[in-house]
């Protein structure tokens, strides 16, 4: 198992807001989903080091990661691209991408590589690698955010929501290349446009109210009544 | 964009003043460029520190006033010339940076602003009165030949050491870009201050980056106390009008934005070095600071409303 969430309990001062959620993944593309407000980010968050859990555990590749500083997650194999995406926008493309690899002791020696593995998943990117980011639109800059998070060489790629805020014709665009990662890295995503993400991953999760409601393959998701009505809007 | 704009302008502006004073009167352009020279490279430090940790340090003139006191008593003691120990002064203080950052800045780094503001201020007293206590008000002075050496073009006569401190700045400039852009260690502080963030994200240890940050300011300031020494006499409240200098550059030159150091620094120090040039108006040299950052505040907030 590469990652392993057991009974994990967290929140924000006096309000509680995980409730004993389990959670694995795999070699493959986990999809975590549920409505605004259900715990997803804070999971990830957590994950991440930057929520420490209450209780329960988080272990990654086999060891106890709960509550350890966010770089050091970072550098053990956990790529996240943050909801808010996280760059930075005084540098260009090209300083985002290095430093998504520089502190990354799995990537040492394998940036070039990575780049061109980056710049062929997002031609592009490779037009623009001396534009400033913070000029870039936002569909742009959630590319260089995926970027920047694979040019670790992850062993574990979290996205927290990565179609938000991006026209439809992005979004899908977005999920055929996550389908294409899929072979190279474990990946756990979250998402409010269920549809799209279902093409993209092997099984999800529903979290609602800080709690696993629900858990099942692709296929099996996308004929669960519960889905259908609340995610799927049909 | 906007940062480069106002280095431009200010780089414009700084050049103007230069070409008009300097055919009327070179001797007043001569000290305003020495005079701009040091307090560029005392403030580049703090405008670092700024730009990176997110920290008004208003302890920074008090670290090159030790850095100048453990100069001096160094000096005094085995006779060597302040100018040696540049380097090991640059070395002790960024120690002492480093642990006054352990001990003290980092625990408020998510504290409101204003409490940052008196923790450094409280810094900053609290190091220039530990001075007072132990080495009293005493002026130091260390007497050098070198410091006095001039040069005569023409009819003008002038002193040349103080290009040093013009040398320095324009180094420092220069050499904090390479570090902020061409190494690993000074891209990640570059992200660092863009966005802490991120910055862990990626695996940057960003306290220690902070912590290095800090260090290397003191570093940078510490090795100007020694070379401030050969210059000047030191007592105790010898750094306070520099933190002051220093911020009035650093605002006026824009977070981040080492080369708009050079250009305020060049402006003010001329500026300075004009009213000085007479005995009318030599009273308000000092001044001149604090009216130019005033005006720049007022102007921004007016700005500000407009848009
Ligand atoms: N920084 C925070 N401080 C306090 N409460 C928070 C904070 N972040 C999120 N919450 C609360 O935690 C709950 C879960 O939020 P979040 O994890 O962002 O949900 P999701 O990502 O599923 O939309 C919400 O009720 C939200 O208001
Ligand atoms: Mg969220």
């Amino acid at each position: 198992m590469i990652l392993d969430i057991d009974r994990l309990e967290t929140g924000y001062g006096k309000l509680k807001v995980l409730f004993g959620v389990d959670l694995k993944v795999g070699k493959e593309s986990v999809g975590l989903f549920g409505p605004n407000g259900a715990g997803k980010t804070t999971l990830i968050n957590t994950i991440m080091g930057m929520q420490k859990p209450w209780s329960g555990s988080v272990k990654f590749d086999g060891l106890e990661i709960g509550g350890k500083a966010t770089h050091l997650v970072a550098r053990s194999g956990i790529a996240l691209v943050p909801q808010e995406r996280e760059l930075f926008p005084g540098m260009s493309v090209a300083d985002n991408l290095e430093l998504g690899a520089a502190w990354v002791p799995r990537a040492a020696g394998i940036a070039k590589r990575q780049l061109d593995m980056v710049v062929e998943l997002f031609p592009i990117l490779k037009e623009r690698l001396r534009q400033y980011v913070g000029t870039m639109s936002g569909g742009q800059q959630r590319m260089v955010a995926i970027g920047r998070a694979l040019m670790a060489n992850p062993l574990l790629l979290i996205l927290d929501e990565p179609s938000l805020g991006l026209q439809p014709s992005i979004v899908a665009e977005v999920f055929e290349r996550l389908a294409l990662l899929k072979k190279d890295v474990a990946i756990l995503v979250t998402e409010q446009n269920v549809r799209e993400s279902l093409k993209a991953i092997d099984r999800g999760y529903v979290l609602e109210n800080g709690a696993v409601a629900l858990e099942d393959t692709a296929a099996g998701l996308a004929k669960n009544p519960h889905v259908v009505s609340a995610y799927l809007g049909i | 964009m906007a940062t480069k704009r106002r280095t431009t302008i200010l780089v414009v502006l700084g050049l103007a003043a230069a070409i008009l004073v300097a055919i009327w009167k070179p001797t007043v352009l001569i000290y305003g460029v020495q005079q701009a020279g040091l307090y560029a490279a005392i403030a580049i430090p703090m405008g670092l520190v700024l730009g990176i940790v997110h920290i008004v340090n208003l302890a920074h003139g008090e670290f090159m006033m030790i850095a100048a006191y453990a100069t001096y008593f160094a000096c005094r003691a085995t006779g060597m010339d302040p100018l040696i120990a540049v380097l090991p002064a640059a070395a002790v203080t960024a120690a002492f940076g480093w642990v006054v950052y352990k001990l003290t800045i980092r625990r408020a780094l998510k504290a409101p602003e204003l409490n940052q503001l008196i923790l450094t201020f409280g810094l900053g007293i609290m190091f220039s009165q530990l001075v007072n206590l132990f080495f009293t008000s005493q002026t130091r002075k260390i007497s050098l030949d070198y410091v006095s050496a001039s040069v005569t073009i023409g009819e003008t006569s002038f002193g040349v050491w103080q290009f040093v401190f013009v040398a320095v700045a324009a180094a420092m400039a220069y050499g904090l870009k390479l570090f902020l852009t061409r190494t690993t260690l000074g891209k990640a502080a570059l992200a660092v201050g863009q966005n802490p963030k991120g910055a862990a994200i990626v695996g940057i240890d960003v306290d220690r980056t902070y912590g290095i940050v800090f260090a290397i300011a003191a570093a940078l300031v510490g090795g100007m106390g020694a070379l401030f020494l050969t210059r000047s006499a030191i007592f105790p409240a010898v750094g306070s009008p520099f933190t002051m200098k220093s911020f009035s550059l650093v605002a006026m030159a824009g977070i981040g934005n080492i080369p708009g150091i050079l250009g305020s620094a060049i402006l003010l120090g001329i500026a300075e070095s004009l009213l000085r040039a007479f005995r009318a108006t030599r009273g308000w040299a000092d001044i001149v600071f604090f009216v130019l950052i005033i005006a720049v505040i007022l102007g921004r907030t007016l700005k500000w409303r407009k848009s």
